[in-house]
């Protein structure tokens, strides 16, 4: 079947009443936790997962407006980088350069404005590359078997591991804990419980979201909760969201280089939009900066990272979706909740559940043309949302991942268990130690496992079966290489 | 001495702890030739691994400082006892007092955290129980 028309089945999905709805609720919310210092997407998509899930909605309908916070969330990241200077979260850092400067000129209105078109195009592009790259990426890995998808995944661990944090060891020892994590439990392949520590309730292994929601939302909490000096935001006042054609115009080349920049970026496991967005960034600057105008508000600085790091969303999606190997901490997340639903991406699934993986495409069309629709006229009311108190929006967020935590069993022992993974992910904080990697560990240990005792059951217990076919010596050979690439990169880039 | 080096033995013991766990593991009949006990040994290897190199070859990252302990450590026990108090309590008042005592470590005063947590709670279960039939602890305390 061709692409064309199974995109116009994801349609058929994505515009029943209840997914637009959701699609649009997803839209909201993400440009809410995005502009919202201190929520990011992880955090954001983490506590909605136990509400879709006692909305008992259908696998696609949970997907679509989950993606929506995770895209949307780089849409509305941009507003507080240009109002406030304060980054709504991380893809939007280096939007500050140009952003802030345009603002304290009187150019607000028309930063966010030619931010919003950026992120329309970049966001678009990469859903149109997600549609056509990622058919053809799930028919290439359905012929991976369980040796080629080890070393898949030991590829993701050492790509994130080398770009998650300044020290790659204390990157890979977070991939540890969460692989280490996940064989609590039952084994899959004999039964023997193991790290269950005689209690029952952790049989079934430990709950996904329960970690996910400690490990992102309460550190989050905690670490904000070190800051209780900081005073209430201003509010600055928006005029006009309107860019002008010339404007929009003069931008256009680096938004189109920026969204192709950012979606091939996003597909790599563990760059994501905020490598995507400083790429984009310094790419432009060395093209187009003759009169050395970036950093003092010039458009440019505004629409490239903009438009990158919202194709970088897009971009994630792909080996998400085809391999069922994400490449970063909220596609993780995003993989584990449709884990939650019995639905396990990887190449079948655009056999399997074609509803699923089409129906979230076509929903993310629609999303992001009502993103553009939310952040065009509405950008005030997300500006006049910034100034809710630190005092209010910090336990406001503890509130929600408690209530989202207790919800999915009823059971208070949950509240502490989270608690616990809150205090370890405070102190992984502090010491260096990147907290995406350990939910990525999480999320695929048993996948890990099982694939590799079914590649040494099929070779009958020699080890040299990971090793054997062409695709996996690749992928031995990339994961060498991404764990050497700091050093390299440090190595030749000290003597300049 | 680096900070890295203490957690680089920090590590080491974590994974020789994990690693004597999973030595413990018998299968009754191995339906695979790896068994239950050799995925968690290599990533108990691993992390040995990972911590030595971290006591041999310490980053530059220095010791964390903890500028403000105090309120997080009344946050986290505020947690531990939300935990326990949820149920019996009811999440209407519990969440109120998390709240308005959450907000009150931030600097503001008592009267605003605690009106704010009480709408915010209020709001919340109305969502939660009404709107998403999602049953939220009503308390223990109430008459009859």
């Amino acid at each position: 079947m061709d692409v064309f028309s199974q995109l116009v089945h994801g349609f058929e999905v994505a515009l029943t009443p209840l997914n637009l709805g959701l699609a649009l609720a997803g839209a909201f919310l993400g440009t809410l936790i995005g502009a919202l210092p201190g929520i990011g997407p992880v955090n954001g998509v983490a506590i909605l997962i136990p509400i879709a899930y006692a909305l008992k909605l259908p696998p696609e309908s949970a997907l679509i407006l989950l993606a929506g916070v995770y895209y949307g969330a780089e849409y509305g990241g941009r507003i507080s980088s240009i109002l406030l200077n304060v980054p709504g979260d991380a893809g939007a850092v280096i939007t500050t350069l140009d952003g802030y400067p345009m603002a304290q000129k009187g150019k607000a209105g028309e930063a966010l404005a030619l931010s919003a078109l950026a992120s329309f195009i970049g966001g678009t592009l990469a859903v149109i590359g997600l549609t056509l790259f990622a058919p053809l990426l799930a028919e290439w890995a359905i012929r991976f078997g369980p040796a080629e998808y080890f070393a898949l995944m030991v590829f993701a661990f050492t790509t994130l591991s080398s770009l998650a944090g300044r020290n790659p060891a204390k990157a890979l020892a977070s991939s540890v804990f969460g692989l280490m994590l996940a064989t609590v439990g039952l084994d899959p392949g004999s039964g023997v419980p193991r790290f269950t520590f005689g209690q029952l309730k952790l049989y079934d292994g430990v709950d996904f979201l329960i970690v996910a929601i400690g490990l992102f939302a309460i550190s989050e909490v905690l670490v904000l909760m070190e800051k209780s000096h900081l005073g209430e935001a201003t509010r600055m006042r928006v005029e006009t969201t309107l860019v002008s054609l010339k404007t929009f115009l003069a931008s256009l080349g680096s938004i189109l280089r920026g969204s192709v920049i950012g979606f091939f970026i996003g597909v790599l496991p563990g760059a994501g939009a905020s490598i995507a967005s400083a790429v984009a960034y310094t790419t432009e600057k060395r093209l187009v900066d003759r009169e050395g105008s970036f950093g003092q508000g010039d458009p440019r600085g505004v629409a490239a990272p903009e438009a990158a790091n919202n194709a970088a969303a897009g971009g994630a999606m792909v080996p998400m979706l085809t391999l069922g190997v994400p490449g970063s901490g909220t596609t993780a997340v995003l993989l584990g909740a449709l884990m939650m639903f019995n639905v396990t991406p990887g190449p079948l699934i655009f056999q399997e559940r074609p509803e699923v993986v089409w129906g979230l495409i076509a929903s993310m069309y629609i999303g992001n043309l009502m993103l553009l629709v939310l952040n065009l006229p509405l950008v005030g009311i997300f500006a006049r949302i910034l100034t809710i108190p630190r005092w209010f929006l910090i336990p406001a967020i503890a509130g929600l991942s408690f209530v989202g935590v207790y919800a999915v069993n009823n059971s208070a022992f949950d509240l502490l268990f989270m608690t616990g993974i809150g205090v370890w992910g405070y102190l992984m904080r502090k010491f260096g130690f990147p907290l995406a990697p350990m939910i990525l560990g999480l999320v695929l240990g048993r996948l890990m496992e099982v694939n590799l005792r079914r590649a040494l059951a099929i070779s009958g217990g020699d080890w040299g079966i990971l090793f054997s076919s062409p695709i996996a010596q690749v992928l031995w050979v990339l994961a060498l290489v991404s764990l050497l690439f700091p050093w390299l990169v440090g190595r030749f880039a000290k003597p300049r | 001495m680096k900070p890295d080096r203490y957690l680089g033995l920090f590590l080491l013991l974590l994974a020789a702890g994990y690693g004597l766990g999973a030595l413990g593991f018998e299968a009754e009949y191995l339906a695979d030739p790896l068994g239950p006990r050799a995925f968690p040994l290599l990533l108990a290897g691993a992390l040995g691994v990972i911590g030595l190199w971290l006591m041999l070859f310490p980053g530059a990252d220095p010791a964390p400082r903890f500028p403000a302990w105090r309120p997080q450590v009344l946050a986290v026990g505020s947690f531990v006892v939300y935990a326990y108090a949820l149920v019996p309590l009811g999440f209407i008042l519990a969440t109120t007092l998390e709240v308005g005592l959450l907000a009150r470590l931030l600097g503001a005063g008592w009267g605003r955290g605690f009106f704010s947590g009480f709408a915010f709670a209020a709001l919340l279960y109305l969502i939660f129980v009404f709107g998403l039939g999602i049953p939220l602890p009503l308390g223990r305390w109430w008459p009859g």
